[in-house]
Parts: C-alpha cells; sequence; structure tokens
C-alpha cells in the first residue's frame, strides 16, 4: 500500500531550485534514509511534501485536508521547539491533537498511546517533569514520542537521532523499524550512514535538490557515490547484519 | 493544583466586585448600599450604587478579563512571555483616535464621542495589520508590523498634543491617556461589552492551537492547525478587546503583560488553560487596582494606569528575578 508519493515535486528557494523534480513513492513496511550533505535538499523534500513550502509537482499529502493530513503523517521537525514548561504527559498528549475534537478530554486510547509512545522512548518515569527541564537528548526524545503518539501511518522525521547518545540513537532506529514492520511506513533523514545501513529498508541519496540513488542500502552506499555526493572514501563490508560502513576521509 | 485555580480565581473576582462597590468617597453603610443597589431604596445611595459604582466595576472586570486574555493568548501565539496586547499596535492606535477626538473637540460633542474615536482608531490599526503582515505571513511579520504601527500612532498622538492649541485640551487628553475608570457610565458598558465578548468568543477557542504551537509552527501545522486562520483570529479577537479596552478605560499597561506571568505555573504552563485562567485574574487585578487607587489617594484622582504600572513593574521585576534564578 502506497503512503506516500511524490511526482517531479519541485521546491525553488528564489529562483533557485532546492529540490529538483523529486519523484519516488514510500509503501507501507519501509523504513526509508533520507540521506545527503548539508543542503542537499532533505528537509525542503519533506517539508515539501507535507505542503509547508511553496512547490510544484505533486505529492500526495498536499491533495488532502488538513486534518486528514494530520491523521496521514507525522513530522519531526529539525528544530526541537518547546516553548513552555508543559509536563512531558502534557507534550506527548499534543500528538493526539489531529484525533481530538475541540474541548474533548483524552479517551482511555488517547492515553494509551502515550504512554506506548514514553515506553518506546525510554520515558517511563518522566511524564510529570517539566519537559524544558530535560536535557537536550532527553528533549529530542520526548519529541520524538510525541510524533509516534500521533499514531499515523506515515511518519516523516527531519534528523530525530541527532544529538542523541549511541544506545538512544540505535533504539530509536529500532523503534523505527518495528513500526515500519507493523505495516507503517517511515522516512528519516539522517547523517549517521552506519546506522542508516544498518536500519533503513530504503535509502534515497539526495545531491543537490535531486534524488541522486535509490534502493537497498547495498545498492546506494557504493563507493562512487560516496566520492561523487559527499566527497569522501569509506570502508564497505558485508556484515551478518547487512552492510557495515566506517567512513574513511574526505577525497578533495 | 489546576483544578483548585479556577474555583479560587472566581471567588477572589466575585469578592473583589462586591468590595468594589461598596468602595466610594459617599460613606454608605454595607446593608444601605447592597439594599439600595437590589431594591432601589433611598435615591441618593441608588443613584451611586447603580449609576456610577455598578457600571465601574463591571468596566473593571471587562477591562480586566480582555486584557488578561488577550495578553495570555499573545505570548502563546508568539511563544513569548514579554509579549504583551498593546504589541500589535491596536491600543496606541486606539489612543490616537481618542486624541485627535479631544483635541478636535469631537469629543464634547456627544456622550460616546470619545470612545467611538478610540474603536475607529483601533480598527484602522487592524485593517493595516492586515494587509501588511499579509495573509500566510509568520509571527515575526506580525511583531514587526505591530511595532511599526505603534511607533506611527505614538509619534501621530505626540504630533497632536504638539500641535495642540488649546492647553487645557492637552491636560485632558493627557490625563486620559494615563487610564482610568471613574466617572463611566452605563453608556460605556454597552459600549465595550459587544466588542469585548466578541473578542472573547473568537479569542478562548484558540487554545487547542496555542497548545500545538508550543512545539513550533511547523509541528503545529503538521498537526493539523491552521495557522493562517487561527492568526486572524487571534489579531481580530485582540483588536476586539483592547480596542474596547482603551477606548472605554484608556491605555492600561501591564495587566496583560504580568497577570498572564503570575498564573502560567499555576496551570502547568499549559497555553490552553491559560487563557481563560488569565481573564479571571486580569479581572481581579484591574478590580484591586481601581479599589487601590480609590482608597490611596481619595482627593487626588490617582490613575489606575499609573498604579498599575507602579504595582506591575517591580512584579515584573520581581518575577524576572525569579526566572533567572530558577534558569541558573
Amino acid at each position: 500500500m502506497t503512503l506516500l508519493s511524490l511526482d517531479r515535486l519541485t521546491v525553488k528557494r528564489g529562483d533557485c531550485p532546492v529540490v529538483d523534480a523529486a519523484t519516488l513513492t514510500v509503501g507501507a513496511g519501509e523504513l526509508v534514509g533520507l540521506i545527503g550533505p548539508n543542503g542537499a535538499g532533505k528537509t525542503s523534500l519533506m517539508r515539501g511534501a507535507l505542503g509547508m513550502l511553496p512547490h510544484s509537482g505533486m505529492s500526495s499529502l498536499t491533495q488532502m485536508p488538513a486534518l486528514a493530513r494530520a491523521r496521514h503523517a507525522a513530522w519531526l521537525p529539525q528544530a526541537r521547539d518547546i516553548a513552555w514548561p508543559i509536563a512531558v504527559e502534557t507534550l506527548v498528549m499534543l500528538g493526539r491533537t489531529p484525533h481530538l475534537a475541540a474541548g474533548q478530554r483524552p479517551s482511555a486510547r488517547d492515553r494509551a498511546a502515550v504512554a506506548q509512545a514514553l515506553a518506546t522512548m525510554d520515558l517511563t518515569g518522566f511524564e510529570t517533569r517539566p519537559a524544558t527541564e530535560l536535557s537536550g537528548g532527553e528533549q529530542a526524545r520526548v519529541l520524538i514520542a510525541r510524533a509516534l503518539a500521533q499514531d499515523t501511518p506515515l511518519i516523516l522525521a527531519d534528523e530525530p537521532i541527532a544529538g542523541l547518545d549511541p544506545g538512544h540513537q540505535i533504539a530509536t532506529m529500532a523503534a523505527f523499524a518495528g513500526l515500519a514492520r507493523g505495516g507503517k511506513a517511515v522516512m528519516v533523514s539522517l547523517h549517521d550512514l552506519g546506522l542508516a545501513a544498518r536500519h533503513c529498508t530504503r535509502l534515497v541519496l539526495m545531491h543537490k535538490g535531486r534524488i541522486h540513488a535509490d534502493g537497498v542500502p547495498e545498492t546506494v552506499l557504493t563507493q562512487a557515490n560516496l566520492a561523487q555526493v559527499f566527497g569522501i572514501s569509506a570502508h564497505l563490508a558485508q556484515g551478518p547484519q547487512g552492510i557495515i560502513f566506517q567512513p574513511l576521509e574526505v577525497l578533495r | 493544583m489546576t483544578r483548585a485555580l479556577f474555583p479560587v480565581l472566581v471567588l477572589v473576582t466575585l469578592a473583589l466586585f462586591a468590595l468594589s462597590l461598596l468602595t466610594g468617597p459617599a460613606g454608605f453603610g454595607l446593608r444601605e448600599s447592597l439594599s439600595a443597589l437590589v431594591t432601589g431604596q433611598g435615591e441618593a445611595v441608588t443613584l451611586v450604587m447603580r449609576e456610577i459604582r455598578l457600571p465601574r466595576a463591571i468596566l473593571a472586570v471587562l477591562v480586566g478579563a480582555s486584557l488578561g486574555l488577550s495578553g495570555a493568548a499573545l505570548q502563546g501565539y508568539l511563544r513569548n512571555p514579554l509579549a504583551e496586547p498593546g504589541l500589535i499596535g491596536v491600543s496606541g492606535s486606539a489612543a490616537l483616535g481618542a486624541v485627535i477626538a479631544m483635541q478636535t473637540g469631537f469629543a464634547a460633542s456627544f456622550a460616546l464621542a470619545l470612545p467611538l474615536s478610540a474603536l475607529t482608531g483601533a480598527l484602522v490599526a487592524v485593517l493595516l495589520i492586515l494587509v501588511l503582515a499579509g495573509p500566510r505571513g509568520g509571527s515575526l511579520t506580525l511583531i514587526l508590523a505591530g511595532i511599526a504601527i505603534s511607533a506611527l500612532a505614538g509619534a501621530l498622538t505626540s504630533l497632536a498634543l504638539n500641535l495642540s492649541p488649546n492647553p487645557f485640551a492637552t491636560a485632558e487628553t493627557v490625563f486620559w491617556m494615563m487610564g482610568s475608570l471613574a466617572d463611566r457610565s452605563f453608556a460605556h458598558v454597552w459600549l465595550a461589552a459587544p466588542f469585548m465578548i466578541l473578542g472573547w468568543a473568537v479569542v478562548l477557542p484558540l487554545g487547542r492551537g496555542l497548545d500545538a504551537l508550543t512545539l513550533g509552527e511547523d509541528a503545529a501545522a503538521a498537526m493539523g492547525i491552521g495557522l493562517s486562520r487561527l492568526r486572524l483570529q487571534l489579531v481580530v479577537g485582540v483588536a476586539a478587546c483592547v480596542g474596547a479596552a482603551t477606548a472605554v478605560a484608556g491605555a492600561i499597561g501591564f495587566v496583560g503583560l504580568v497577570v498572564p506571568h503570575l498564573l502560567r505555573p499555576l496551570v502547568g504552563a499549559r497555553p490552553s488553560v491559560l487563557l481563560p485562567a488569565s481573564a479571571l485574574g486580569g479581572a481581579a487585578m484591574v478590580l484591586l487596582a481601581d479599589i487601590a487607587v480609590r482608597l490611596v489617594l481619595p482627593e487626588r484622582d490617582l490613575k489606575l494606569g499609573v498604579l498599575m504600572a507602579i504595582i506591575g513593574a517591580p512584579l515584573f521585576l520581581h518575577l524576572i528575578y525569579k526566572t533567572r534564578r530558577a534558569g541558573a
């Protein structure tokens, strides 16, 4: 089942296309890693797909009404904004906003979704703490939990694991992989190519606004692609759990 | 804590409302005042209670609730605890409208000429903001448009005073700008109430969207919150509240800034809960200040806006100090 489809999606900043005719579909069961150097257009691709940037071309998400879209796709922005010292549980409950009518109190189902999200992100026991008093990595996990609590078939996350410790990076990627196996689809942008190779079912490599390569990690993480797009060399090996990636040096 | 907060705020507001009715230079007894208010017995005391003190107390509630609610809504929308109702330029423009009316003598032509001029000023400001900030702009364009309009209205107000041919009109204008609820009648209540109640009805339902905005504009939009509509509702609602409040009471600062700040820790910092709490808290604070101006210097007509700033500024400094210590 297709959960996201983009057809020649183009996002322009002034005259310069930051996303140039991107075409892809994401189906249930996929954990898509969106990789590429800084400024390659990863964030713009996802924000354009969600209709948050002026764009041309087609995105299946922008054709939905706002509320239907909020029930279909959760978006985790890169900026970790928490404006007020609200309790962690209250913050994660915000993810239930699209499922609650104005003024409606959270039902048992909403509370269960929040508890589940908190447990997934290893935040049980943090419920009543003010979110602004947590460490940066803990705040990042709380915000991921909010996106999980939204309980949507599709999750788009912009660098969700940046700044997390290794244990929670792996746990977060594993949680996304688990959601994908359960029939959802997740698209994450990330810079840790080793984790991307290890956990993603598919990688989309962006370069200068274009989709440079798209496929299983083995076909995308090649010496040629790494040299051309990132300008690095790397050690690539086949391990028992997929491809093993270790960056070595800058080529330029 | 939140559960007990609302009954407490309602009780405090009611108690202050009653106290406001019993405060004034005409020293009537408690029983005499209340029976006159309800039954209309005793000509002089009935007149004082029904025509002077009752509208004054009602206006204190209306103005305070409107300013408290507007402050909480703007702080929630801008995600900044320093936002206050004057920020979008409506109070400055309403004051300009009033000043022009006073300087041209239009204010003396009929009873409600002054507040109506102020409301016209507020309306012009709203239209300007909506044009300047555009339909799709973010919160930054709103602040910038508000600052520009405030500055322009302030400059034009100064110009009107500067070029004033009449020193009496100038003195009257300066005193009016200090803000007061003295000598207001039910005509003022009937003029302001519809705008304020409209404003409350437009702003109070924004709680859900403001809660979502805690996580930023992108996250809120992705949770199904229509930000353009939210902003339009906010501007119109706040303008109705603040424009009407300025029209009948002049410029009263600090309520919209301090009240949400005081109550935020008591509502778990949730913008949606802070809205009604700040409305009640604002009503209580203006009632209290309006009682104080009558008790502190009964003969000198101490202005409400002046007293509010004198109390508000140190309170605000104390809050900043506390915040700094908590953050350190």
